[in-house]
């Protein structure tokens, strides 16, 4: 009953072996990396500390660490994560914590238990990660993170102390690719289903475009070339020019700055959109990046057709909870559909609409109106002003001149005249909003890219843009883009068509690639952009509807019964594959051909009672069987004799003729046996 | 510790524990410290119901081979966890709504069933056999040596090779077979020897950890090993030596008058009183006796000569037996109902160490 104690009077203390110590040092290195540029600098301070001492205490150099110490450290880990500013009983906090007791743990570990404990927290961690990152390249990593954590529980149980590491590595990597055939069944068929209490979730710094918005920012976000979301339509992509992905409605300025203004109100009962049956329609979803927001970007006028998707008040697509990981969803977009065809628009949707801060750019405003005077109507005043843009000497550029918050407008489109979309668009809504024309800016992404490979389209950060709807009686909310009139090649072709030769080096290397297209350089980009995008379409979105549409594929029909025989079948056979591997006996080669005629011979007689012990010669073996009468005893002699020849005798040859005869022989000898027991 | 208490329970009161008894006591297990005593054994300690149904199931033999029918497999405590963690990724994949960590539980879980077979398969197809047992005096550690086999196949390092194989006898320390670098290896085991006689050291403990430490693959074989165990030895002085047999000992005076030797001629200057006159009545010549002192070099340890109880005497006979080898003399043994006449040599020491070891006991 007591174990240890009489262990521990002997003098036997347990020690984590060695290689299995190197190794769970290895992986704490492996499983922390991927959150160096997560986590706050003094977490990768201590885990560094843990990470030397414990070095130190596996070298001989220095002993564990005293209980004060650890007191110390657990207490000020603690209280470290509790004053940094990550939100309490966030993702983030328990990430921490877990990564700071990883470092802790290793430090004090001594034991076998200390060692799983270690282990089994390191596997908890590089499940963590996947709630923040889910590309392939960091599940690949991660691939590897894992098989090195399992490298470590394999070294605990390697006793000997000449293993090295890379054996246990071997044995671990073995393991974890004989498991993924049945991973991979468990994946398709166990039953997906929706969340049993709400968590809170991780919140990082949002990407891509924001509901606040200064002119310059949508030139910053320019620069980069990441992701935001691919789509696949049902049918054929339309034309770049008609891709004006909506996201957000910018109705307030103030300040020079953009934002989304108070909350709308909801839709009142029968007001929602209903297109018609037979009205065009694009239909297709969408694989969104995360954004950590949660607006979701379509063409207009767009209809969800996903669970969890609303349309709002402005015409946008909304997600229940914030994008943190890649969101996918359906919808329906009905260009012919007008937004809000009223004859008047509601008074409240009005005043939101064509509010303006008193006093803010009156130079423009003063323009407006001359303008409107000569106009008359809204779509001659907006023609009148594209048409100012179009042939006065206003310019495209990523890298405008900075601007004041007071009367920025003014400045930019009296003064300056350098500006990017968000430019041009923010002076037309103001121009539109002087003279008592509903008008609001819009964020989205305009355009994207075809990836040949799959046909789907890739719209990227630098596809980010800005325009201008207007609200007209009877035609609802119209789209004006300025950015048109300024650098019509932007809307035609993209951003790098429309872009200055000093703008274009600005860029970095790989944006510039992807916007201009050197051959092979471009056919790697799709082909990794194709993969990236089936990982996400068929891995990190496989949830409960495309794991129904799968199983039917599958199984023709989802019952109960195709399911569990479909499990059985492939769990079966997955299991059997690594059991054939492991318990098929090859059987040890005997080479020369008389051996392997006299141990079929042995074989056959064992049945007969006549067992050859282990350290019987043949000689020997025949012999006894002499001597009991069993075989006349020249018989025996003469097979005795050839044997001798055949199989010790180096300068023997033998033919196929001697090899049938003695096989011929032994076969009689055999069959006489045998008779002879069952007698 | 409550594991220790439930098995305390498990025994107690559960007279009927069968081979689940064993499973559910054994699940309470962790993975193992480096040589730690078994502490139990098949026998005795769980019951009488188990020994007969593990007698039935794996029966004594000199070498057993290790199989499906002889091999239990159980996940260990630390397994148990592992689910737990299992079972934690699971919820937090749901609640997330994260494929992928879908996938880690899914994989980790796989990696589980696979281990299911490779633990027992680093059993599997393993030969036991009694090698040999080397005796001991009481209090002293019998000696048995085991030899392990693997199986001969040939295929990669991950097929051939078996590791972290520990054997044991309860009670006493468990040891490692080596069989990474070779096909067999010989595991010596030290049980501690409480009295004489035949020392049977119950069923033998055959467990795996490997590879991940998370199932426990074992078996209790009976390998029918049994090792002799002598009696403590008492060193106490040897017995006078001068008891006169003629036949034994060492002449010291051959005129002695001790023992009589032969028949000779007489020559003048013969004890008058050696002639041997009846034969020369007969007409033969005249002869005479002679007669011996001999100095007993021959010991003869004697059951009936030295004092105490029996278990004393036996004790102090072994104390001479030895003592009378370090000094190289002669020696033989008389117990009641067997005689070991005198000899030299370390193979009648054994004999007379094993007659005493085993006086009054079964063979």
């Amino acid at each position: 009953v007591s174990a240890s104690a009489p262990a521990a009077a002997r003098g036997v203390v347990y020690q984590i072996p060695r290689n299995a110590l190197a190794l769970l040092m290895v992986a704490q290195a492996v499983v922390v990396l991927p959150y160096l540029f997560a986590l706050s600098p003094w977490i990768i301070g201590v885990g560094l500390f843990c990470g030397y001492w414990r070095t130190g205490v596996y070298q001989g150099r220095w002993d564990y660490p005293r209980r004060w110490i650890k007191v110390v450290l657990v207490l000020s880990s603690v209280g470290g994560v509790a004053v940094s500013g990550v939100q309490p009983f966030s993702l983030e906090a328990a990430a921490s914590l877990l990564i700071l007791a990883f470092a802790l743990k290793l430090v004090e570990m001594k034991s076998r238990r200390d060692a799983y404990l270690v282990i089994f927290l390191g596997y908890f961690i590089v499940a963590t990660l996947f709630l923040f990152y889910q590309s392939m390249s960091v599940t690949a990593y991660q691939l590897v993170a894992l098989v090195v954590v399992t490298a470590a529980m394999v070294g605990l149980n390697q006793h000997a102390s000449r293993v090295r590491p890379l054996e246990s590595m071997r044995m671990a990597l073995v393991l974890v690719a004989q498991a993924v055939p049945l991973t991979v069944m468990l994946f398709l068929f166990f039953p997906r289903i929706a969340p049993l209490w709400s968590v809170p979730l991780p919140s990082s710094a949002s990407t891509g475009i924001s509901d606040r918005m200064k002119p310059g920012d949508i030139a910053q976000l320019t620069r980069s070339d990441a992701l935001a979301f691919r789509v696949v339509f049902d049918g054929p992509v339309p034309p770049k020019r008609d891709l004006y992905w909506r996201g957000l409605v910018y109705s307030r300025f103030q300040d020079g700055t953009w934002s989304v203004g108070g909350l709308l109100p909801a839709w009142q009962a029968g007001e929602q959109p209903a297109p018609s049956m037979n009205a065009a329609r694009i239909n297709y979803e969408v694989l969104l990046e995360p954004t950590q927001s949660d607006w979701l970007f379509a063409l207009e006028t767009p209809l969800p057709r996903s669970a969890g998707v609303t349309l709002t008040r402005d015409y946008r697509l909304e997600a229940a909870d914030p994008v943190h990981s890649v969101y996918r969803y359906r919808a329906a977009s009905f260009p012919e559909l007008l937004m809000d065809s009223y004859d008047a628009l509601p008074d409240m949707l009005r005043a939101r609409e064509t509010s303006l801060p008193p006093g803010d750019n009156p130079r423009l405003r003063a323009y407006a109106q001359t303008l409107w005077q000569r106009a008359g109507d809204e779509a001659s005043f907006v023609r009148a002003v594209l048409t100012e843009i179009y042939d006065q000497p206003y310019f495209y550029t990523l890298s405008p001149p900075p601007l004041p918050d007071r009367d920025s407008v003014d400045r930019f489109w009296f003064d300056t005249r350098r500006g990017f979309c968000t430019h041009y668009a923010g002076a037309l809504v103001i121009m539109l909003r002087s003279v008592g024309i509903p008008a609001r800016l819009i964020g989205g992404y305009q355009g994207g890219e075809v990836n040949p490979r799959t046909g789907h389209l890739v719209v990227r950060q630098y596809d980010a843009h800005a325009w201008v709807e207007y609200w007209q009686p009877g035609q609802g909310w119209r789209r004006v883009d300025p950015t048109s009139a300024v650098a019509p090649a932007r809307i035609e072709e993209g951003l790098s068509a429309a872009l200055s030769v000093e703008d274009r080096a600005a860029l970095s290397a790989l944006t510039g690639a992807r916007m201009s297209g050197i051959g092979v350089l471009r056919d790697l980009l799709y082909w990794a952009d194709s993969l990236e995008h089936r990982w996400n379409l068929w891995v990190i979105g496989y949830d409960g509807d495309l794991q129904s549409s799968v199983l039917t594929r599958l199984l023709g029909e989802v019952t109960a019964m195709r399911v569990a025989i479909a499990v059985l079948i492939g769990g079966g056979l997955s299991v059997a594959l690594v059991a054939v591997s492991l318990f098929w006996r090859r059987r040890p080669v005997r080479r020369h051909p008389v051996e392997r005629l006299f141990a079929r011979f042995c074989d056959g007689v064992a049945g007969a009672g006549w067992r050859r012990e282990p350290n019987e010669a043949p000689a020997v073996f025949l012999r006894r069987m002499a001597a009991s009468g069993a075989v006349a005893p020249e018989q025996a002699q003469r097979l005795v004799d050839d044997l001798d020849r055949l199989l010790y005798n180096p300068a023997a040859r033998y033919g196929a003729r001697d090899l049938r005869s003695l096989r011929a022989r032994l076969r009689r000898l055999q069959f006489r046996l045998m008779l002879g027991s069952v007698r | 510790m409550p594991v220790m208490a439930a098995e305390r329970w498990l025994r107690s009161s559960w007279p009927a524990s069968t081979w689940w008894a064993e499973t559910l006591t054994s699940a309470a297990r962790s993975a193992p410290a480096d040589e730690v005593p078994v502490g139990r054994g098949a026998g005795g300690l769980l019951g009488n119901r188990f020994r007969v149904w593990l007698d039935r199931r794996i029966p004594p033999a000199r070498e057993v081979t290790l199989s499906q029918s002889n091999i239990f497999i159980f996940p260990t405590r630390t397994g148990f966890v592992f689910g737990g963690l299992l079972v934690l990724l699971v919820l937090a994949a749901i609640n997330y709504q994260a494929s992928l960590v879908y996938a880690v539980a899914f994989l980790l879980g796989s990696v589980f069933l696979v281990t299911i077979l490779y633990t027992f398969r680093n059993l599997s197809g393993l030969r036991l056999e009694m090698a040999g047992a080397r005796p001991a005096f009481v209090g002293e550690d019998v000696e048995f040596a085991i030899r392990v086999v693997r199986p001969s196949v040939r295929g990669s390092p991950a097929v051939r090779v078996r590791e972290g194989i520990r054997l044991g006898f309860p009670g006493a320390l468990m040891r490692w077979a080596d069989l990474r670098a070779q096909e067999a290896d010989l595991v010596r085991l030290y049980v501690a020897a409480r009295r004489r006689g035949w020392q049977n050291p119950g069923r033998l403990l055959v467990e795996t950890y490997y590879p991940l430490g998370l199932l426990r693959a074992w078996t209790w074989v009976d390998l029918d090993a049994r090792g002799l165990v002598y009696p403590r030895p008492l060193f106490t002085e040897l017995p006078a030596a001068l008891s006169g047999r003629r036949d034994e000992g060492e002449l010291i005076d051959p005129n002695g008058s001790e023992d009589f030797t032969d028949i000779k001629a007489y020559r003048p200057g013969d004890p008058v009183k050696h002639i041997i006159w009846r034969s020369y009545a007969r007409g033969d010549e005249l002869m005479v006796k002679r007669y011996a002192s001999f100095l007993e070099p021959r010991l003869w340890l004697d059951y009936q000569a030295v004092a105490g109880g029996m278990e004393e005497r036996l004790s102090r006979l072994t104390g001479m037996a030895l003592e009378a080898r370090r000094l190289e003399r002669e020696f033989g043994l008389r117990l009641p109902g067997e005689e070991i006449p005198p000899a030299v040599g370390d193979a009648h020491l054994e004999r007379v160490l094993r007659s005493l070891a085993l006086f009054g006991e079964p063979e």
